[in-house]
C-alpha cells in the first residue's frame, strides 16, 4: 500500500507567539540540529512515504528556506518529493485568505488531492514532536479497516492542557466518544497527537461532505459523523512533546539533556533517523579549559567557558569564562567572556557581551531573548 | 551532445597509499577520514566548486568500493550537474586494449576521450591526498597571464624537507627552467604540490609521445614534466601560500588532524566563505554527559562522550564511556571506548572496539610511533599487547 503525506505547518502560531514571531511552528528550531518539521518529515520519509505535502499558511519563509527541495530528506523526486501548498486566489475563491482550520485547507488543496496515485493518505500537524514507526500504524489501519486511524496517547495522571485538546474515549480501539477537554470523557481517555491515516478516496469524500454539510473543522466533522463511522486510535507509549507553549518548548528541550530515554527514543532510534537540512559546518571545538556538562551541542560552537544542562546550535560561541546553565541558545549565540547565562532561550544571533552580569529566568518563566538582540 | 568548458579537473585518486598501511588496506587513500567529519577527498572536491569547476573526472583503481560510495553522483559537493559534474573514471576496456593505470600520466592518457568530450581550453589535474584549501580559478587567472602551456602549483618547504619533495628551479619571473624530483641537493625550497594546469593541446601531445617511450614511468613529476622542459615550453611556477600538508603517511595525516585544534590552530574549516562539504550521514547531534572532560578537543555529531578527551579528534558516533581516556588520537567513525580504557597517541580506524579497562598506545610515543587500530578490530586485554606494536 502507497501513503502520501500531508503535513500543517503552522496551526497553533498564536500560542507560541515568542518562537513564531517571524517563523512559523514547523520552522521552530529544536534539538541542536533540527527545525520541528524534520521530525514530520523524517517519520514519514523513514515509512517509505515520498509524496509529502506541506500546508504553509503563514510566516513560511524560514520553512521553505529550510526544506528547500527536500534533498536532505532524499525527498527531491521526479514523481511525488515535497509540495508547499499555500492559499491562492482562484477563479472560486476571490479572497485568498488565511486558512484557520485544516479542513479550509484541505478544501484549497483539493486538486492537489484529487491527484494523488496512493492509496492511504497521512496528515501531520508540526506540534507534537516524535519519532515513530508510522508504518506499523499504516498497517494496522490497512488491517482494521477503520475509516481514520487516529494516534493517540495515554493521557498520565498530571495532564492538565491549558489549551483545549482532543480526546478520545475508545471500547477495543474503537472510538466511542469525543471531547476537547478530560474533564468530560469516561475513564482512561487518549489524547490526539493529530495524526490520521485515512484511504485517500476517504478524505475525498471528507472534503465532498464538507462542502455538503458546511462543516468547517475536521473536528466539527468529527463530532457530527462518529455514530457512523468506524475512528479507531492507535496507542503509541513512546516519548512525545508536545509543543503548545512557550514553556512546552523549553521543557521539551531541557528533556533532550535531562531525559536520557526521550533522547535516545527521539533522535537515537535504530534505523529511523531525523534528517535536516545539511549545513556543511566544521565539528565543535572545546578549547582547553573549557567545561561542559550532560550537553547538546551543534557542529560549529567553539567552546571556551562553561556549559552545563543546555542544548546549543550550530555555530554558538562561549568565551571564557562565560558559564551558561540550562538554556537554549540558537544559531551563532555569542556569550561573552564572564556572562552568565540561566534557564534563557536566545533566539537567532543574540550577542551577550563581555561581563554581562547575570542574565537569568527561572525553570518556570525561562527568559526569552528576541533574534538579534544585543545585550 | 555537450557543452564546452573552460577548464575541467581529473583527479587522481587511485594511489593505494601504502605508507597508511592498515588505514588503506581495505580503502583508497582519498577515502581515508580526516577533520572528525570529513575525508580526504573532500578538499579538491570542495576546492574544485569553490573554485567554479563544476566538471571533475575521478580516476580511481585502488579499493574503490568505499570510494565510489561516499562520493556517489557527487551531490554533497554540488557536483550533480546535467552537463559535466562528477565522473568516477575506472580503468576500462577498449577495442584495442584494456590496462589498469600504469602511473598518473598514463591515468589521463587512457581517459583522453573523457577531455575531449568537453573539449576544454584548460585541464587541471590533482591528487587525492592532500589537505588544502585553494581557489584554483586564482591559479587558472596566473596560467593564462603567463600564456603558459603549463603551470605548476608550488609551496614554500623547509629547506631540510626539500628533498623529500619535486623542487621547481624559476627564473625570476616565475619560469621554471629545472624540475628536479627528489634531489638530494635541492636548489631551492619551491616544491611541486602535484597539482598542474595544462593547456589541453599541450596535454594530450605529450601524453602520447609519453605513452609511446617505453622507458618511461607514465609520471608526470618523473616524465611529463621534464619533457615539455627539455622541449622549451613555457612552464611556470605558481606559488601557494596557505594550509597544505600531504597526508601520505600515519605521521603526516596524525600531523595534519592535530592542525585543526590548539590555541591557534594551523587549520581553521569554520571558514563560511570558503566551506568544505562532506557526505552527512544523518547523526544525532553530540551529548555530553555529566563528569565528561573535554580539553582541546574536536568533536564530531553523533558522539557521546561520558569520559575524558585531551588534544584529540573525534569523528561522527563515537562513544566515550566513563572513566575512558582518550590522550593525542585520531579516533574515526563509530568506534567505541570502553569503561576505564585509556587511548594514547593512537589513530583508531572506524568500528573499533577496545574493551573495558585496556590501553592502547603509548603516552610517551612521538609522531613516528603513533599507533594505528584497523578498521572493525575488537581489542581486548589479550589483543593489547598486538594493538601496541603500532606502526611506524
Amino acid at each position: 500500500m502507497s501513503t502520501a503525506g500531508i503535513i500543517f505547518s503552522s496551526l497553533n502560531n498564536d500560542t507560541l507567539t515568542r518562537l513564531t514571531s517571524d517563523r512559523t511552528v514547523a520552522a521552530i528550531p529544536f534539538a541542536c540540529r533540527y527545525r520541528i518539521v524534520d521530525f514530520g518529515l523524517s517519520n514519514m520519509v523513514n515509512a517509505n512515504i515520498s509524496n509529502i505535502s506541506i500546508v504553509a499558511n503563514y510566516n513560511y519563509r524560514s520553512l521553505v528556506e529550510h526544506v528547500g527541495s527536500g534533498k536532505d530528506w532524499d525527498l527531491a523526486r521526479r514523481a511525488g518529493g515535497i509540495n508547499f501548498i499555500s492559499p491562492y486566489q482562484s477563479s472560486h475563491s476571490s479572497s485568498a485568505k488565511l486558512y484557520s482550520t485544516r479542513l479550509e485547507a484541505l478544501r484549497n488543496m483539493q486538486e492537489h488531492i484529487a491527484e494523488f496515485k496512493e492509496d492511504n493518505v497521512v496528515l501531520m500537524r508540526c506540534d507534537a514532536i516524535l519519532n515513530f514507526d508510522l508504518q506499523d500504524v499504516i498497517r494496522q489501519h490497512d488491517k482494521s479497516g477503520a475509516a481514520i486511524t487516529f494516534v493517540t496517547k495515554r493521557i498520565t495522571p498530571d495532564f492538565s492542557a491549558k489549551i483545549k485538546r482532543l480526546m478520545f474515549s475508545t471500547v477495543a480501539g474503537k472510538i466511542t466518544d469525543i471531547a476537547m477537554s478530560n474533564t468530560y470523557l469516561s475513564k482512561n481517555p487518549e489524547l490526539s497527537l493529530d495524526i490520521l491515516v485515512m484511504k485517500t478516496e476517504y478524505l475525498r469524500t471528507i472534503i465532498r461532505e464538507a462542502e455538503g454539510y458546511n462543516y468547517k473543522s475536521l473536528t466539527e466533522m468529527l463530532f457530527r459523523s462518529l455514530r457512523s463511522r468506524d475512528y479507531r486510535t492507535y496507542l503509541y507509549d513512546g516519548y512525545v512533546a508536545s509543543i503548545s507553549s512557550f514553556l512546552d518548548y523549553y521543557r521539551a528541550s531541557m528533556d533532550m539533556v535531562n531525559n536520557c530515554a526521550a533522547r535516545e527514543s527521539l533522535l537515537n532510534k535504530q534505523f529511523a533517523p531525523i534528517y535536516t537540512k545539511v549545513h556543511n559546518s566544521a565539528p565543535v571545538i572545546y578549547k582547553a579549559g573549557s567545561h561542559v556538562e550532560n550537553s547538546m551541542i551543534a557542529d560549529e560552537c567553539v567552546i571556551e567557558g562553561t556549559v552545563i544542562n543546555s542544548v546549543l546550535f550550530r555555530g554558538v560561541k562561549v568565551e571564557k569564562g562565560a558559564v551558561v546553565k540550562n538554556s537554549v541558545l540558537f544559531y551563532g549565540t555569542h556569550v561573552g567572556s564572564g556572562a552568565r547565562v540561566n534557564c534563557v532561550v536566545a533566539d537567532k544571533n543574540v550577542y551577550i557581551g563581555d561581563g554581562t552580569a547575570v542574565l537569568s529566568g527561572n525553570e518556570n518563566i525561562p527568559f526569552y531573548i528576541q533574534k538579534g538582540r544585543r545585550i | 551532445m555537450f557543452f564546452k568548458k573552460e577548464c575541467i579537473a581529473m583527479l587522481l585518486a587511485g594511489g593505494q597509499g601504502s605508507r597508511l598501511y592498515d588505514l588503506t588496506r581495505h580503502t583508497a587513500k582519498p577515502a581515508v577520514s580526516f577533520g572528525g567529519k570529513y575525508k580526504i577527498i573532500d578538499f579538491p572536491l570542495s576546492n574544485c566548486i569553490n573554485s567554479g569547476i563544476d566538471t571533475v573526472g575521478v580516476l580511481t583503481q585502488y579499493q574503490p568500493l568505499a570510494l565510489n560510495e561516499y562520493i556517489g553522483n557527487g551531490a554533497p559537493w554540488d557536483l550533480d550537474r546535467f552537463r559535466g559534474g562528477l565522473n568516477v573514471l575506472p580503468p576500462y576496456q577498449g577495442s584495442k586494449s584494456s590496462d589498469w593505470y600504469k602511473g598518473t600520466a598514463n591515468a589521463i592518457y587512457q581517459n583522453i576521450n573523457f577531455i575531449k568530450q568537453y573539449n576544454p581550453d584548460y585541464v587541471l589535474i590533482l591528487s587525492g591526498d592532500h589537505i588544502y584549501r585553494m581557489d584554483y580559478s586564482q591559479m587558472l587567472e596566473y596560467h593564462k597571464s603567463r600564456q603558459a602551456a603549463c603551470t605548476v602549483a608550488t609551496i614554500t618547504v623547509p629547506m631540510e624537507e626539500a628533498s623529500r619533495f619535486g623542487i621547481c628551479n624559476t627564473n625570476a619571473d616565475g619560469r621554471i627552467y629545472e624540475f628536479e624530483e627528489k634531489p638530494k641537493k635541492p636548489k631551492n625550497n619551491q616544491a611541486s604540490m602535484g597539482i598542474y594546469i595544462f593547456n589541453t593541446s599541450t596535454l594530450i601531445d605529450y601524453l602520447e609521445i609519453d605513452e609511446k617511450d617505453e622507458s618511461s614511468s607514465n609520471d608526470f613529476g618523473k616524465n611529463v614534466i621534464p619533457n615539455l622542459l627539455a622541449n622549451g615550453e613555457k612552464l611556470y611556477a605558481y606559488t601557494f601560500e596557505g594550509y597544505w600538508k600531504d597526508v601520505g603517511t600515519i605521521s603526516s595525516l596524525w600531523e595534519a588532524n592535530m592542525d585543526l585544534i590548539g590555541e591557534d590552530p594551523a587549520l581553521n574549516l569554520s571558514n563560511t566563505d570558503f566551506r568544505i562539504y562532506s557526505r552527512n550521514s544523518a547523526r544525532p547531534p553530540q551529548f555530553i554527559g555529566e563528569d565528561a572532560v573535554m580539553s582541546n578537543a574536536m568533536i564530531s555529531e553523533g558522539c557521546r562522550i561520558f569520559g575524558s578527551v585531551y588534544n584529540s579528534i573525534l569523528s561522527g558516533g563515537v562513544i566515550i564511556e566513563e572513566g575512558a581516556e582518550v590522550h593525542d588520537s585520531v579516533i574515526m567513525d563509530d568506534v567505541v571506548i570502553k569503561k576505564n580504557a585509556k587511548v594514547y597517541m593512537s589513530i583508531i580506524d572506524s568500528d573499533t572496539v577496545i574493551q573495558e579497562g585496556v590501553t592502547v598506545g603509548d603516552p610517551k610515543a612521538d609522531k613516528y610511533h603513533v599507533t594505528v587500530i584497523a578498521k572493525g578490530s575488537t581489542v581486548g586485554p589479550e589483543k593489547s599487547g598486538v594493538a601496541m606494536e603500532g606502526k611506524k
